[in-house]
């Protein structure tokens, strides 16, 4: 894809670069009309898409089906009025049904995929040694795993005072978590700069610095 | 008056200064390629080596829970896995549960350019966009005309060639899912788990955590942590791309972040000191 050459393509390049730059304005400047000008557009720009989806897709979904002799179909499309409801304060108790159907739905089917993965893989696979001829960094992953697991759960162990024995074990496990914690954060910093560097690559292809 | 210390000014700096440095710095290696070295993880290998036992014909997922915001991290993994799938010869099926999913499939579709070669509908097709978080991944692996009854342009699925005798995940030989939040978790839960379908994740950086576990377990073939992820298999494929000039940039901006860390640090440590 080469720089826009059509007056829309321009025009549509240079309104997202000014939003953009109106929404950084904040942080390299500081609170200012055009921030706020932008983020009220945006908030307004997302809903508005939001809703001509939601509505759409009911339509496809279920007033289609409906319509097409599918009388069932008037249940979901009844307990999604019914949500409503939750905006009107004597009826507000209605909207707890939907929720409720939607809610234990969601969790009765998020169980019954959830022992294998997230409990039988796991066991499996910290106890299960590298294969023959891995590695060191393999070796000490296994270790680390291993006993950084055992130590992690150990920390968990609330309904014993973490003393005596469990004093030292329940601090390191404390400490696997925290350096968990910490890959978890440094991935998260890693997300927001790789965020941030598509946008001054974006200014710098707008500008025509770079080729697009 | 005492006199201030270098250590007390460094922890004054005003954070608009680094914000500026930083917005700075990622620009430069797009001007001026650093070209610095990417180590290829061995997620990043079997990510490649699964896709690669697809054989012609085999219909392949590529679930977009992602938004037009995560291009930077999830576009380059998603066009080198499309580029490996038409050079298997699979056939591609694309749906989204975001709103501006579409756009991403029309800029995948864009930046492969052997997509000019196949034809939409027969070889591969966007469904569109579905709602309904974790039931609805599980309705469309049982029956997937009960959540698309056409494309995203309006074409009806049974007349779409690609979506002859395409009915259930037992019709799929694999999901790639690209993710911002844990769809990818519903498809380990719904797809991976009760029907057996290979799965792998194209994931922001911050998901990477989270999936680890579950490619060591086996669960997931694939994983790919953000730009870095698509750096990698970008590299593996032979194909530099948008993620190799990236990871420039943000090598440079975490060098940044690495001189920041320590030197609040110690400058913490030496006030600390003192008082």
């Amino acid at each position: 894809m080469g720089y826009p050459t059509t007056m829309d393509g321009i025009l549509g390049i240079w309104t997202a670069l000014a939003l953009m730059l109106f929404v950084y304005s904040y942080p390299l400047y500081k609170e200012n009309q055009l921030f706020r000008f932008a983020e009220h557009f945006f908030i307004g720009l997302s809903l508005a898409i939001a809703a001509i989806t939601g509505i759409q897709t009911t339509i496809r979904l279920a007033i289609n089906p409906l319509m097409a002799g599918k009388v069932h179909y008037i249940i979901p499309i009844l307990l999604g009025f019914m949500m409503y409801l939750i905006l009107h304060r004597d009826y507000r108790w209605v909207s707890r049904y939907p929720i409720a159907i939607l809610v234990g739905s969601s969790i009765g089917l998020g169980m019954r995929g959830t022992i294998i993965p997230n409990i039988l893989s796991q066991i499996i696979a910290t106890i299960t040694p590298p294969k023959p001829g891995a590695d060191a960094t393999a070796w000490f992953n296994f270790v680390y795993i291993g006993i950084g697991t055992i130590l992690a759960v150990m920390y968990f162990l609330l309904t014993f005072e973490h003393k005596g024995p469990l004093l030292y074990p329940t601090r390191l496990g404390r400490w696997v978590i925290m350096i968990g914690l910490g890959a978890y954060f440094g991935n998260t910093v890693l997300f927001r700069m790789a965020m941030l560097s598509g946008r001054a690559q974006f200014l710098l292809q707008v500008l025509g610095l770079v080729p697009f | 008056m005492s006199q201030e210390s270098i250590w007390d000014r460094l922890q004054r700096i005003d954070r608009r200064v680094i914000y500026w440095i930083l917005f700075i710095l990622l620009m430069i290696p797009f001007i001026r390629p650093l070209s610095l070295p990417v180590s290829i993880g061995p997620q990043s290998i079997t990510f490649i080596e699964g896709l690669r036992k697809l054989k012609e014909g085999d219909v392949v997922v590529i679930n977009i829970s992602s938004g037009v915001s995560a291009w930077p991290e999830c576009l380059p993994s998603l066009v080198a896995v499309s580029k490996v799938l038409i050079q298997q010869k699979a056939k591609i099926i694309f749906w989204t549960s975001f709103v501006d999913g579409h756009m991403t499939f029309e800029k995948i579709v864009e930046k492969v350019p052997e997509f000019k070669k196949l034809t939409y509908g027969v070889d591969y097709v966007h469904l569109g966009f579905y709602t309904g978080a974790e039931p609805a991944v599980a309705q469309l692996a049982k029956n997937i005309r009960s959540i698309f009854t056409t494309d995203y342009k309006g074409t009806p699925i049974d007349q779409l060639p690609i979506m002859k005798g395409v009915n259930s995940a037992n019709d799929v030989k694999m999901v790639i899912s690209s993710d911002t939040g844990d769809y990818c978790d519903y498809y380990i839960r719904q797809w991976r788990i009760p029907y057996g379908v290979p799965l792998a994740e194209i994931g922001i950086a911050m998901n990477f955590s989270a999936y680890q576990p579950h490619w060591q377990a086996g669960i997931l073939f694939g994983v790919t942590a953000g730009a870095r992820g698509g750096a990698e298999l970008e590299k593996l494929i032979g194909a530099p791309g948008d993620a190799t000039i990236t990871m420039d940039s943000i090598n440079t901006s975490h060098l940044l972040v690495i001189v920041a860390v320590i030197l609040a640090n110690l400058g913490y440590a030496a006030t600390r000191r003192r008082k």
